[in-house]
């Protein structure tokens, strides 16, 4: 790794940011094709700042991005990183011309919109305030004031006469919300976007909808509702409508691993691999298909191993990079709790041959899911076997029974003990506020006279 | 001498009294002639010879103020009296001392003093007297408190246990009860007749209570009987106050040793019951923040937080809060319930493996070599702490740790046995139940209480079935829904 390179990614790890040296599967220029809008930069930027194999690539696109674009910070931090981590290419110097020049055209392109929309303001017409605040928030998303952004779209609600237009404002909302990461806020725009369409509109916006919903209940780690979600998406509208937001393979990744994460065998089944419509999402990322069919079938090694090879890929993606440790542990978890079901003794060398990586063995791991009480099993470190427990519902049935009456009269007593102090009048009674402490008691010590 | 003899004997007559009300007149008349007697000088000078004469375990009263008569006269030499003091502590009748409560209160004072007797015997005593007037020790007396005071100052908590171990839910000086059978009814639950009128026991505070039960959570402590301990402190921390702000510091006191009580017994902090007074509560959770700390660490998978924790609060404090010897043990015990955690994920493993994965509290490391660990597994099972054994293979392997297998599963006989002997624990409590049931229903408040309730019951009943009639509209009259009306 050249000397540049190694110091930028030093600042990253610094930065708690996650790296990546293995290349992805994927192919730059083929996967940014499938995006639009904002996102393009914003992926691209994390390629940049997290994979190593594409970091220069990645930036030098992202620089490109952003020239096209009108958003003068952008292209401020991709040129920064790109002068750390290469400072010989010729995208690492600030054009310093494009930047003043686009600065200017942003200040004056937002006056004269302010002064637009004023017009319109006073002559009273609702499509053009509409329309007038529409055009101004589309500026300052473009140059990237998210917050002023926001507020001006959400102007537009009031001026809103049309199925269409009241759509148009909900997906605007959405998109800015989840460019700021405020999942909380997507939910609730996309909560008031569900209520009273007409059905064709409705349908036109389904999987915007729900993939929308899907990356929020992603961003707010409840992965189950995250996948059912991804997976009610309507393949049969065209991907242009979303894109913004993600492709058709991204839908098919999001949605398989959160499922997998999340489900048990026979929810795989019928929701994810009989799900004629998530099929030809899952058509897109045929590895996933793959990883959930060797799930079902029970080959967890093979799962496990086919997900793997696809976690660089996973790391890279903007969504998903914060949660892939998450899912992948949980998925792996999973694998090993289905694994040891139909046995009652397994050695711990098929397991391992199963599950274990070539530096780490699967006995700590299994200790720690014992500990945590995902599985019933106990390990012999000798034999080298793992025993399962299976549950008795017997000796849990005698347990409670006991455990039950003990409290019963536990209760009684304490009861009891109660109403006799009450009838005596000794409770206790503090007086004055202060007097938390009767001083008839200050002085009473206890002499511990505990030999050891 | 003659007259005195045949009064003393008087009762209880030669024939049995056929009902409770003779009884109960004959004793009343018997404790009083007795009383009157015994401030005259004849009976001072002859109550040492008169002592043989009356038996303790038929003519109780009497040879109660005989023993009163003889020790104020010093007539009887020392020996001598104390025999006759024990023989009558042990044999008295209790039925017959329900009359004669001002003077046995006499006797129990002279062991309380400390003087007349060893501790140790005074202790015993004490507990066979007072098991001896009340079976089910369930009142508290002015003498419990006293009794272990004593036991713990003077370390003479075994002879005490008979008492300590026993569930006491009656305190005395309830006002408002109206009792109407006579004092000598079998059948008359012993809260009734130890009172303070009675002269069985002297008024007690809420101080009192409180230290009762914290000494005898120190009793246990001392016996290393860890969930009887943790049973009488969790009584102070939950004394019931009556606003929400006071607390007494015997509370707070308790509430840190529960805490160090509970690692011990149970590896994991105790969480305070739910009925804890809100003063408590909070008065726990400000001065008691060290031990809760300490709880806290001890819950964690490595032994720093805690070493660090003990440190940087040091041992002085805790030394100063009389709780360094507690203290030390928790800081012992964290490793050994590392020890036996390990036994919910293993069925065996080697003691090297052991070594490597607990830390002691002391060092925050691990033990150095693998017969440190050996001798300290060793210690856990000869204790009985840990099931399991300690293995060396004969082909030189490593040694390991084989725990047994806990069958949590018990066969029908053995399950019946334990049911039957818990029902039979509950059917204990019956008495107690129906002791402080007849309390409440002769207490006049609590029926003055009864009696408002009622009549609300039915007032909100009538105010519901007029609101209800209203709401119904004109209408609905024919639907038949006010039909029930």
């Amino acid at each position: 790794m050249a000397d540049s390179l190694l110091a930028f990614f030093t600042i990253m790890d610094s930065q708690d940011g996650i790296i990546v040296k293995d290349p992805p599967k994927f192919d730059l220029d083929l996967y940014i094709q499938n995006y639009k809008g904002r996102t393009r930069f914003d992926r691209l930027f994390l390629i940049g700042r997290s994979s190593v194999p594409l970091c220069v690539d990645a930036l030098k696109a992202a620089i490109a991005e952003a020239k096209r674009g009108k958003d003068t910070q952008r292209y401020r931090e991709a040129v920064e990183c790109l002068r750390i981590a290469a400072p010989s290419e010729p995208e690492a110097t600030f054009d310093q011309a494009w930047l003043e020049a686009q600065e200017a055209a942003n200040q004056i392109e937002t006056n004269r919109l302010l002064t637009e929309l004023k017009g319109y303001k006073n002559n009273l017409i609702k499509e053009s305030i509409r329309m007038g605040n529409e055009d101004l928030a589309k500026h300052l998303e473009s140059i990237g004031d998210l917050n002023a952004a926001a507020e001006t779209y959400s102007k537009m609600r009031p001026d809103v006469s049309t199925p269409k237009q009241f759509l148009d404002v909900g997906r605007h909302l959405v998109r800015v919300s989840i460019q700021r990461r405020e999942w909380g806020m997507v939910s609730a725009h996309l909560s008031k976007m569900g209520g009273a369409q007409h059905a064709e509109e409705e349908k036109a916006v389904q999987p915007y909808l729900r993939i929308a919903q899907g990356i929020a209940l992603l961003g707010q780690e409840r992965f189950k509702d995250a996948a059912l979600s991804f997976l009610s998406a309507d393949s049969t509208i065209t991907a242009s409508t979303y894109s913004e937001v993600a492709s058709q393979s991204d839908v098919a990744v999001y949605g398989g691993l959160l499922a997998l994460a999340s489900m048990d065998r026979n929810e795989l089944q019928s929701k994810v691999l009989d799900n004629s419509q998530f099929r030809s999402f899952l058509e897109q990322a045929p590895h996933i298909r793959r990883a959930v069919t060797q799930f079902v079938s029970g080959r967890y090694s093979a799962c496990i191993a086919i997900l793997e090879s696809y976690r660089p890929d996973c790391l890279l993606d903007i969504y998903l990079q914060k949660h892939v440790a998450a899912i992948y542990s949980q998925i792996r978890s999973k694998c090993i709790i289905q694994y040891l079901i139909p046995f009652s003794c397994v050695s711990l060398d098929t397991m391992n041959k199963a599950f274990g990586g070539p530096d780490q063995g699967i006995e700590d791991e299994l200790a720690d899911m014992i500990q945590s009480g995902a599985v019933e099993a106990r390990i012999n470190t000798i034999d080298k076997l793992v025993t399962t427990k299976a549950a008795n519902p017997r000796a849990k049935m005698q347990y409670s029974a006991l455990r039950a009456a003990e409290n019963y009269e536990k209760q009684a007593l304490d009861r009891l003990r109660r109403m006799g102090l009450a009838a005596a009048e000794l409770e206790l009674k503090g007086g004055k506020k202060m007097g938390a402490f009767p001083s008839n008691q200050a002085d009473f010590m206890i002499e511990e006279s505990l030999e050891l | 001498m003659d007259h005195l003899a045949s009064a003393l004997l008087d009762f209880p007559p030669a024939g049995a009294l056929p009902d409770d009300d003779r009884y109960n007149w004959a004793a009343k008349s018997h404790s009083e002639k007795v009383d009157q007697l015994a401030v005259t000088q004849s009976f001072k000078e002859f109550a040492a010879q008169l002592l043989d004469h009356v038996d303790p375990a038929l003519n109780s009263i009497s040879h109660l103020s005989l023993l009163i008569a003889a020790r104020s006269a010093n007539s009887l030499p020392q020996a001598e009296l104390l025999a006759k003091i024990s023989i009558f502590l042990s044999t008295f009748d209790a039925r017959q001392i329900r009359y004669a409560g001002k003077a046995f209160s006499v006797l129990l004072d002279w062991l309380v003093g400390g003087t007349l007797f060893p501790a140790s015997v005074a202790v015993e005593l004490l507990t066979t007297a007072l098991l001896r007037l009340d079976p089910t020790g369930s009142v508290l007396t002015s003498y419990h408190v006293a009794l272990v005071k004593l036991a713990f100052d003077t370390d003479n908590v075994e002879h005490a246990l008979p008492v300590l171990e026993k569930n006491v839910v009656f305190y005395p000086g309830a006002k408002g009860q109206l009792e109407t059978r006579p004092l000598c009814a079998l059948d008359l639950p012993p809260v009734s007749y130890i009172t303070i009128e009675s002269g069985l026991t002297k008024q007690l505070s809420s101080g009192d209570v409180l230290q009762y039960d914290l000494l005898r959570g120190l009793c246990f402590i001392q016996r290393r009987s860890w969930a009887q301990a943790l049973d009488a402190l969790e009584r102070v921390i939950t004394y019931p106050a009556r606003d929400n702000h006071s607390c007494s510091k015997i509370m707070v006191e308790a509430h840190n040793k529960w805490m160090l009580v509970g690692l011990l017994l149970n590896g994991k902090a105790p969480t305070l019951p739910s009925h804890t007074a809100g003063g408590a509560q909070k008065a726990f959770s400000t001065l008691g923040k060290p031990y809760q700390a300490i709880g806290k660490a001890f819950e964690e998978s490595t032994a720093e937080s805690l070493k660090t924790e003990f440190e940087s609060v040091g041992p002085q404090f805790f030394s100063e809060e009389n709780n360094l010897n507690l203290m030390r043990l928790v800081m012992q015990h964290y490793q050994r319930w590392q020890i036996l955690n390990l036994r919910r994920v293993y069925t065996k493993i080697s003691l090297e493996q052991i070594r490597a994965r607990t830390q002691s509290a002391e060092t925050a490391a691990p033990l150095v070599t693998e017969a440190e660990i050996q001798a300290l597994v060793q210690q856990m099972i000869d204790e009985g702490m840990l099931s399991g054994v300690i293995e060396r293979p004969a082909d030189g392997g490593p040694a390991y740790l084989a725990f047994h297998e806990t069958d949590d599963e018990l066969s029908e006989t053995d399950f019946a046995q334990k049911m039957a002997r818990t029902a039979q624990q509950l059917a204990e409590l019956e008495p107690l139940v129906k002791a402080t049931n007849e309390r409440l229903g002769t207490n006049r408040e609590f029926v003055r209480f009864l009696v408002t309730q009622q009549k609300k019951d039915k007032d909100a009943r009538r105010d519901y079935d007029l609101s209800f009639l209203n709401q119904v509209e004109d209408e609905d009259l024919m639907t038949g829904v006010v039909a029930g009306f």
